[in-house]
């Protein structure tokens, strides 16, 4: 059995933290090499049967170096693949090519896709890394399909991303006929599939978020002690000691949160939802205040404290808003606090 | 059997206890009583957890029925009185942790033979540490002790002593010596509060609770025999003495803080904001943080008993616990609105009590004392961010 915290080295070692945004295509080789799509897939469909905290601690170290990778659409892709019905054909051979790095993307907001006699029109938004995958996974109203993409009734457009570290697509169907042979799940487990996927969705981007939150911590403490101003080093005055301290707190108890929530079988979406507007807007705090503690070095295209910024302003969408989120915690809350 | 399977047996046990033996009702009883009789009721908690077998799992084994639990243990036992809603122990916390660790670890046979199962029969401390002008600096106090003959005649004046009013002894810090480091002219001794020349007044907060008391010392005599460690070396004495409570009772308070949320949520609906959205995201990120609470201090503990802490940590379950309180009352008082302005009694010695105006007040007791949220910053910043301290020796 893999611990985790033998991922979290693992990982350490591929990606290094000095070596930011690194290469795409270098890192999804990387990645495939090192066998890590295959962690959450069951032992029964030639996985590891690691639970899904394994993946948390791929998608928080990879967080921590701004991954350019598109891990997350593959490992929630690659369960959706595991738990495929019989209509799926050559499913084994979809698993293995999946694992072994061809990508099936999906979006991760969501679409206005309808299906109507077996034909999907609308479009998906925030399909990432839709230029090197093969397939998209649609999950509409009782129906899960895998769409190629290369399909003359489907038309993908790069949307130019603040964040420099990922890409994102949309994709447009315009009346693409669903193939049998491709449909994943139907009817009711159809629709679990999608609720778990974004359940998944909202964990990789928690554990992103404090990976990011955690490194860009780091380098503006680093930052600080290095800088002198007045003839001390910045890290000296307390104004700005105390504020790292309450970043610290932020990130080290919303960590606690994500390793509490990634074991917890129990934990619902909304939950996990929960736990990602608490991650996102602890990494935007921390994204702005490193800006600020790097005063003017901080703005410059040349110094990379702004990339966690980028980063952090789209996690807080992907997924779902903050304001999405903290409102059904509200009312699940609610309803299960009886007077 | 597994440690789990223990653990778990031990939770059953504890539950089934609690089921027949936590007070009822008490929140309601707390609110109708005068100061004095919320004493009593604490006193009579005590006992009951004590013939339990419950009041101090932390001490070591054969001292007291049911000590030398492990911290794994006391944990659960914890979790079982924040679940089952129980008082917290406020007027015997300083005797059961800081007196008796300090006897414990050093002190001598005598003072430990005498005043360990003296605790156990409602003997109770209170502690003498912080002054008018020692507080964060608490090295800097000047409450003057001098040698005469077989006694200490103490000078000075204490503030901030929890529940002195009510306490029997008292653990007091003066200052034999003005050479050198400030920290080296400390002593620790045992004051009896009864002792000729002590005078103790309750403060009156500002929610109007009395749960500290300031303490003015004349020409106290205290027997050199109830020193505990040397002349001059207090400090290290009371070191012992505030690292003992091991993120027990935070952990028991965050956990009730998530237990009462509903009153947050009552007053949402009984206020007709269930669909207001504003509200309704607020209330979820209050959610989140008091999750985000619990599993911190939770992990706290569990790195204790893993022997994986590192410094500071406390400091961030302090500061997160304290912060989420401020917030919770917060909220409650904006949805709560005018209702929440109309003074109504206070329950003695609990921080989420549905009186959200006196919780509000009472959780600057959390931002302030046991070390205040800067001084926690500091302690952060510089120890685990390893962040430079300023240079010393600076003079106005």
């Amino acid at each position: 059995m893999i611990e985790r915290a033998e991922l979290h080295d693992a990982a350490q070692k591929a990606f290094p933290a000095d070596r930011l945004k690194p290469e795409r295509e270098q890192s999804w080789k990387l990645i495939t090499g090192m066998g890590w799509l295959l962690l959450p897939l069951s032992e029964d469909a030639g996985g590891l049967g690691l639970g899904r905290d394994a993946s948390a601690a791929l998608h928080f170290e990879l967080g921590k170096v701004l991954s350019t990778a598109p891990l997350a659409p593959a490992l929630l892709t690659l369960q959706a693949l595991g738990a495929a019905e019989d209509s799926l054909a050559g499913k084994t051979g979809w698993i293995e090519r999946a694992s072994a790095g061809e990508l099936v993307t999906l979006n991760l907001l969501p679409g206005s896709v309808a299906e109507n006699a077996l034909r999907l029109d609308g479009t998906l938004p925030a399909v990432p890394d839709a230029d090197i995958a093969s397939h998209v996974l649609v999950c509409v109203q009782g129906l899960a399909a895998l769409v190629p993409l290369n399909a003359g009734t489907v038309c993908i457009t790069e949307r130019p991303l603040w964040d420099e570290s990922r890409r994102l697509f949309d994709v447009a169907l315009n009346g693409h006929p669903v193939a049998p042979d491709l449909v994943v799940a139907r009817g009711d487990a159809a629709h679990d599939l999608a609720h778990r996927l974004h359940g998944e969705l909202q964990l990789a981007l928690a554990a992103d978020c404090l990976g990011g939150a955690g490194a860009a911590l780091d380098m503006t403490v680093e930052y600080l002690k290095t800088r002198k101003q007045f003839d001390r080093p910045l890290a000296m005055f307390q104004t700005l000691k105390h504020r790292c301290a309450d970043l610290k707190t932020q990130v080290v108890a919303a960590e606690a949160l994500l390793w509490t929530r990634a074991v917890d079988e129990h934990a619902t979406v909304t939950d996990l939802g929960a736990l990602k507007a608490l991650a996102s807007d602890v990494y935007r705090f921390v994204a702005e205040e490193a800006i600020q503690l790097h005063g003017g070095i901080g703005l410059t295209e040349e110094h990379p404290i702004s990339l966690f910024m980028k980063r952090a302003m789209l996690n807080l969408q992907l997924g779902g808003s903050l304001d999405h989120w903290r409102e059904r915690t509200g009312r699940q809350a609610l309803a299960a606090l009886a007077n | 059997m597994s440690e789990d399977t223990h653990l778990e047996e031990l939770r059953g046990q504890v539950r089934k206890w609690l089921d027949a033996n936590a007070p009822k009702g008490w929140r309601d009883a707390y609110k109708a009583m005068t100061h004095a009789q919320f004493a009593q009721a604490q006193r009579d908690w005590f006992q009951t957890l004590v013939a339990g077998g419950y009041a101090v799992p932390h001490w070591p084994a054969g001292l007291a029925p049911g000590s030398g639990r492990s911290l794994a243990e006391q944990k659960v036992i914890y979790e079982e009185l924040a679940r089952a809603d129980t008082p917290r122990l406020l007027l015997s916390f300083v005797s059961t942790y800081h007196a008796a660790s300090t006897f414990l670890e050093c002190g001598t046979e005598e003072q430990k033979a005498r005043y360990l199962p003296a605790i156990l029969e409602g003997e109770t401390w209170c502690q003498g540490f912080s002054e008018p002008n020692a507080g964060s600096d608490l090295a800097s106090l000047k409450c003057r002790a001098e040698r005469k003959g077989d006694v200490y005649v103490v000078n000075g004046q204490k503030v901030w002593s929890t529940m002195a009013q009510y306490a029997d002894k008292c653990l007091l810090l003066v200052r034999t010596s003005s050479e050198g480091a400030k920290q080296a002219g400390i002593t620790f001794l045992l004051m009896d509060m009864k002792a000729r020349g002590v005078s103790v007044r309750p403060i009156n907060q500002i929610q109007g609770d009395q749960e500290f008391c300031e303490m003015f010392l004349d020409e106290v005599e205290i027997p050199v025999s109830d020193r505990v460690g040397e002349e001059g070396k207090g400090w290290a004495v009371s070191q012992a003495t505030l690292s003992s409570e091991r993120g027990l009772t935070l952990m028991e308070l965050t956990y009730k803080m998530r237990g009462a949320l509903w009153r947050i949520a009552g007053l949402i609906r009984s206020n007709g904001l269930e669909e207001d959205r504003g509200v309704l995201r607020d209330f979820g990120q209050l959610v989140a943080r008091c999750d985000s609470a619990c599993a911190i201090a939770d992990q706290f503990l569990q790195n204790r008993i893993d022997g994986i802490e590192r410094m500071g940590d406390a400091s961030i379950v302090k500061n997160t616990y304290s912060r989420v309180l401020r917030e919770y009352a917060l909220l409650g008082l904006r949805v709560g609105g005018i209702g929440e302005q109309y003074r109504a009694p206070i329950t003695y010695g609990d921080l989420t009590t549905g009186n959200l105006m006196a919780d509000f007040m009472n959780s600057y007791a959390w931002t302030i004392a046991g070390g205040s949220e800067e001084v926690q910053r500091n302690i952060l910043s510089e120890r685990m961010l390893e962040m430079p301290r300023e240079p010393k020796n600076w003079v106005l």
